[in-house]
């Protein structure tokens, strides 16, 4: 039925404009109530844990016993500006999520993109050209599935202070094969299209049918994956600092924060309790984002725009 | 016979990569800062002590030589002997390095075998609570896309995966442990201690499910075959239980072999919040100890599963669409 | 029972599309008698398909169904209730489409799956009756070893055994009525044959009465007593289907029938002339290895290509005709040097190109040329018209601005408006595709253009444009084609020799007027007398339609690959494989005893 009704469809606007594929798959994701809810969610929180800590003169770090455990508003008790309350040592619970914010995206977003480019890399290649290099690439991508990630984190950073760029690194070791599958799957898809084919008989070096056929359709179904892998990020970065191997206080990351907070449970809930609730909320936004995308991106495929 | 053909060479591929692995693991151990051997005398002892006990592990030798004795011993199916664990059970760290109750390590195998009969009950009940939510909500959100099932699962699968499975850990231990009482949360007395910590596992398992069925519900309610079938006769039920489903089940087993490490990840850690005694809380406090032998047992133990599960995958996708075979 | 067993009155259904509503069938009326045929037949977007959907009342939004009335059998279908709907469809009425390979689920068997049909509208039958009744009707369908095959999934099956297996499905439930929605479409022309032959035979000794759409009348012809003519949502015109094809009183049906390519009467056929060789081919083969299923490292060897040899000349037009698995595709990428073949040689203008340096090789590639049949495929998404047409200058090093300029003339040589120049290429139809990778392929001036299967995407009126363009462009160029095509009407318009494939070998070559008219080959007569056509065939279908199918290219059979479906094979034929053996001037045949046959035919026809 559907063959039917795409014989007698009307070329909707953006095709009328000449839109790409990526364009369109972002312009119906913009037109999604959940997409805008997401990012105008996200884009709010991003914001504040960007500018707030500049122009607040609240310290995250300092300690301060006169205002400590304070609980957060409308519980009674609560002192503004302290509108998440208070922890053990007198710290903004509110100013400690927003700089761990901070850190999470500095991580999960740079993760993201060093394991895009050095894994749609690997993968293009080893889909376009097969053979040896496919099989190569393929088994490494094998071993390093089978390695869980948490084993290599713990293993690499359970040692010694562990630096940023460390973390980076085992983020990236443990996410890249997801883009590399997608590349090359993108790659296999397109080599044997007519364009590939003609441009072959023209004499094309394979670089080039690369780069400037096959690279540009890969974009739509890792855009998405992107997004929901930098919610991923965050999540392991917190899991890693929770279990003492990220970014150490008194430096705040989400993590540590609520690992400290683990022994204030009873008494002041709102420690521990806050920056998960915090995280909860940024990554649903941004996940939001992502399967809209996701959605947006399977409708461009079907044709529907 | 294809089968044989099939597991043959799939064995020979799941062994090289098991090969792989221990290699990196090994290798990864020793140039890693952070000695076992002054580890396991304790930190006060004097260097010759810890020299000699690092000869007696045989840790001053080159790591390609380490390796080949090891693969040695492996031949003979021993994983080896912890550096760390006593027979006894308990755990150790910090005593003076004459205490004599150091003698006497446990077999890596045996604390392994121990300890995984519980995450895998600990899966199972996950895995349980994961199917009896998505699966309904996922097949709902692809019969009628766009509609409030459809919705519905994209916000609970979106909701899941934002959750850090740790502080969900301590939020429901808080809630449902110590202010309600309902269910038990720290360590291990009985099969109600699994419960919660399946939940927390489950909120994992659910957003992948709920993913995977709604594209693929929706993808194959519209194939030719499911439109043609009212046509034919069939009645909406019998197409839809029959044939829509048995078809959207393929890309939900095929992407199970990828989310495996990930969820090990997840187990590792909710192990460890619940203290539940289990291989991730083994592995643990294994990585945290330097104890070599138990990590590379493990990590071997870890790789033989899941190549062996990725081709159970394999074999049980084939059964359902004949297609694969060829 | 007496009176029409399909009575359709007023039916109206309209599309509801971004706001706008369009009548897509538009106050339909028609009767189908018990047992008879009815052809209607109507070109692309003309509505029958829904039309068709209509009548088993399988329309869903946006589609709406806006007025009129569906009697069969005495009752309305569009006003029944869901039990009496179930009653019927599937039961009572059966339904055959366009798709046979994704009409069933694809990972179960097609018995089970038939049985599960049964079971369904006839819920009295027990497993094992029905079992019987699809093995019975799998024997009147011809399906060989129908025991076997009934457990086999359905990408076991080829397209013409599939849609076999889909004529049981339809049959099994003994139907009053049969709608067959464009079923031999996909089908080789051949294969095409069969199944309309099968279903006359079947609907004469069952009583059915079928309904047969088509988008092209030549097929309806072939078994339909009367037709209805759809265009645009409305009959315009109906009665037997001889007096319409005869005598067409409305102008659209007299548009219908004069597009339809003439083959045997009036026909102004290329005459072949004398000219230095552009292209030669010299027995070249081609086998891949497949892996085998069942064992842990074995290989089948495919033997596409088997030994091909012909010459094409400049300016000519160069015919290569076949069925599926015939080779075509191989060649194509050979003569394309996307493969390499491996033996023979492929020489250009006088060079091997086996022998070029890669950078000669490059340089050589200017002069020939590829298009191919997909035209959504063939163009990147990404990319605008006007660069898609720079690209294979700039490949070569031309640079921006004269690029530029170059794709600019082509644009206008081919037909394509300026306006598309910056536009991608989303929404632009399949002959305008086309035209921009003929402008793409222009652009280089070669010298010989391998067209494949270029023009099957399109309808007749893109077809017949592009076709008159294809020979401009070779009068202000000077080009050779290679047309490499399943459609015999558009080879018989178009080259002045032909070359007819079979399991990866030549069977005939000959120019076009020797080939139509006196085609000593059993196979090209065979191909010949399945084309469906409303002139009288010179090789009735009773006389040369060859059964069953083409064997598989990994077990040939030994001696003449043809001999297995051959009319005329005798005992020589088992041991000698015929080369090309030459009938005079430059038509050649691979068959021992053509001569002999021919006589027959002569001795027949003067009976």
């Amino acid at each position: 039925m559907t063959d039917i009704v795409r014989e007698n469809a009307v070329p909707p606007a953006a095709a009328k404009r000449g839109a790409t594929p990526t364009q369109r798959m972002l312009q119906i994701a913009f037109a999604r109530s959940d997409f805008r809810i997401g990012l105008i969610g996200f884009g709010l929180l991003v914001g504040l844990a960007i500018f707030l800590p500049l122009v607040s003169s609240i310290d995250p770090v300092k300690i301060a016993y006169s205002s400590k455990l304070l609980p957060p508003f409308p519980a009674e008790g609560w002192k503004w500006p302290y509108l998440l309350g208070t922890d053990q040592l007198g710290r903004d619970v509110l100013m400690r999520c927003l700089v761990g914010l901070r850190y999470s995206l500095l991580i999960g977003v740079t993760t993201v993109v060093l394991m895009f480019i050095v894994g749609c890399s690997l993968g293009l290649y080893a889909g376009f050209r097969g053979g040896w290099a496919d099989a190569v690439i393929m088994r490494l991508t094998d071993a390093q599935l089978s390695i869980p990630m948490i084993i290599l984190a713990i293993t690499i950073l359970g040692v010694s202070r562990p630096t940023v760029p460390a973390i980076i690194l085992v983020l990236g070791l443990s996410g890249w094969p997801l883009y590399a599958r997608v590349a090359r799957s993108v790659a296999l898809g397109e080599r044997n299209r007519g364009y590939v084919l003609g441009e072959r008989v023209l004499g094309a070096s394979d670089l080039r049918i690369m780069l400037l056929f096959v690279a540009p359709v890969v974009l739509p179904p890792i855009a998405f994956v992107a997004v929901l892998d930098i919610a991923r990020m965050m999540i392991f970065e917190s899991i890693l600092g929770f279990l003492g191997l990220g970014v150490q206080p008194p430096t705040p990351t989400f993590g540590n924060v609520i690992a400290d907070a683990r022994k204030y449970l009873l008494n002041a809930w709102w420690i521990a309790t806050m920056p998960g609730l915090f995280m909860l909320v940024s990554l649903t936004c941004l996940n939001l984002m992502g399967s809209a995308l996701e959605r947006a991106r399977n409708a461009v495929l079907r044709g529907e725009a | 016979m294809f089968v044989l053909s099939f597991l043959l060479r799939r064995l020979l591929q799941g062994s090289l990569i098991i090969l792989l692995v221990t290699f990196i693991i090994f290798t990864l151990l020793r140039v890693v800062p952070g000695d076992p051997a002054r580890l396991i005398v304790g930190g006060m002892a004097p260097d010759e002590v810890v020299a000699m006990k690092a000869k007696e592990l045989g840790l001053d030798r080159p790591i390609p030589v380490q390796f080949v004795s090891y693969l040695g011993t492996l031949a003979t199916g021993d994983l080896g002997t912890s550096f760390v664990r006593p027979k006894s059970g308990a755990s150790l760290g910090g005593a003076a390095f004459d205490d004599q109750t150091r003698e006497e390590r446990a077999k890596v195998l045996d604390l392994i075998l121990a300890t995984l009969p519980m995450t895998l009950q600990l899966a199972m009940v996950a895995l349980v609570i994961a199917l009896l939510v998505a699966v309904p909500l996922g097949t709902a959100g692809g019969l009628y896309p766009g509609r409030w099932p459809d919705k519905l699962a994209l916000a609970l699968g979106s909701l899941c995966v934002s959750t850090p499975n740790f502080w969900l850990g301590i939020v429901l231990t808080l809630f449902l442990s110590v202010k309600l009482k309902f269910l038990p949360a720290i360590g291990y007395r009985g099969f109600s201690y699994t419960i919660l910590p399946a939940i927390v596992l489950a909120v994992e398992i659910v957003p992948f499910i709920l993913r995977t069925l709604t594209v693929s519900v929706a993808q194959v309610m519209r194939e030719e075959f499911i439109q043609l079938a009212p046509i034919r006769g069939l009645s909406r039920s019998r197409t839809i239980f029959s044939h829509a489903l048995g078809n959207s089940a393929i890309p939900l087993i095929n992407l199970l072999g990828v989310q495996l490490g990930m969820l090990l990840g997840g187990v590792l850690v909710i192990e460890f919040i619940f203290d539940y005694p289990g291989l991730g809380l083994l592995t643990i406090n294994a990585v945290l100890q330097r104890d070599f032998p138990l990590i590379q047992g493990i990590a071997i133990f870890i790789s033989v599963m899941f190549v062996a599960i990725n081709i159970l995958v394999d074999l049980i996708a084939m059964t359902i669409d004949p297609r694969l075979e060829y | 029972m007496n009176g029409p067993i399909l009575a359709v009155s007023n039916l109206g259904i309209d599309l509801q599309r971004a706001g706008e509503t369009r009548r897509v069938v538009d106050d339909v009326g028609f009767a189908l008698a018990p047992g008879e045929v009815l052809g209607l037949v109507g070109e692309a977007g003309s509505g029958k398909s829904v039309l068709a959907r209509a009548l088993v009342r399988a329309i869903s939004s946006p589609l709406e169904i806006v007025s009129g009335k569906v009697v069969f059998e005495g009752k309305d279908i569009l006003s029944a209730d869901r039990r009496e709907l179930m009653a019927i469809r599937g039961n009572r009425i059966g339904f055959i489409g366009a798709n046979p390979m994704g009409s069933l689920d694809p990972r179960l068997s097609i018995g089970s799956q038939i049985v599960e049909k049964l079971r369904s509208v006839k819920p009295g039958i027990g497993r094992a009756e029905a079992r019987e009744k699809v093995l019975d009707l799998f024997g009147r369908v011809r399906i060989p070893s129908p025991d076997a095959r009934f457990h086999e999934a359905p990408f076991q099956f080829s397209g013409g055994m599939m849609q076999r297996v889909m004529i049981v499905d339809a049959l099994v439930s003994d139907p009053s009525l049969v709608i067959a929605d464009n079923i031999t479409q996909p089908l080789d022309v051949t294969v095409a044959a069969q199944i309309i032959r099968l279903i006359d035979d079947l609907r004469q000794s069952l009583g059915t009465a079928f309904l047969f759409i088509s988008s092209s009348l030549p097929v309806a012809a072939q078994i339909a007593e009367r037709t209805l003519v759809m265009q645009r949502g409305r009959i315009v015109e109906k009665g037997r289907t001889e007096d319409i094809a005869a005598n067409p009183r409305q102008a659209y049906t007299r548009t219908l029938i004069s597009r339809i390519p003439p083959i045997w009467n009036n026909v102004s056929a290329p005459v072949a002339t004398e000219a230095e060789a552009v292209l030669k081919i010299d027995n070249v083969t081609r086998t891949y290895r497949v892996r085998r299923r069942n064992t842990f490292n074995g290989f089948n060897a495919v033997k596409a290509i088997r030994g091909v040899s012909f010459t094409v000349k400049a300016r000519e037009n160069f015919g290569i005709v076949g069925e599926s698995g015939c080779g075509k595709s191989t060649l194509t990428r050979l003569l394309a040097w996307l493969e390499q073949p491996d033996s023979g040689r492929i020489a250009f203008l006088g060079k091997d190109l086996s022998q070029l340096s890669s950078r000669s090789l490059t340089e050589f590639r200017k002069s020939f040329q590829l298009l191919l049949q997909d035209p959504y495929g063939s163009l990147p998404a990404n990319m605008p018209v006007q660069r898609m047409i720079e690209e294979p200058l700039l490949i070569h090093g031309v640079g921006k601005a004269e690029a530029a300029r170059l794709a600019q003339e082509a644009m206008a040589e081919v037909g394509l408006s300026m306006e598309f120049a910056e536009r991608l290429p989303v929404g632009l139809s399949g002959g305008q595709r086309q035209r921009i990778n003929i402008a793409r392929a222009l652009v280089l001036k070669p010298q010989l253009l391998i067209l494949d299967e270029t023009l099957s995407a399109l309808d007749q009126v893109e077809q017949a444009e592009l076709l008159d363009l294809f020979t401009r462009l070779q009068a202000t160029h000077g080009f050779s084609y290679v047309f490499i095509s399943h459609d015999l009407a558009l080879v018989r318009r178009m080259c002045h020799r032909i070359a007819v494939m079979y399991l990866g070998r030549i069977v005939e070559l000959a120019d076009n007027a020797t080939l139509f008219e006196r085609p000593h080959h059993p196979y090209t007569r065979a191909l010949l007398s399945a084309m469906p056509t409303l002139e009288d065939n010179r090789f009735p279908r009773s006389r040369y339609l060859l059964d069953g199918e083409p064997p598989s290219p990994i077990e040939l059979p030994s001696g003449c690959s043809f001999r297995s479906r051959c009319p005329r094979a005798q005992g020589d034929c088992q041991r000698i494989d015929p080369p090309l053996l030459v009938i005079d001037g430059g038509n050649a045949a691979a068959c021992l005893h053509m001569h002999e046959a021919l006589t027959e035919k002569e001795t027949a026809d003067v009976e």
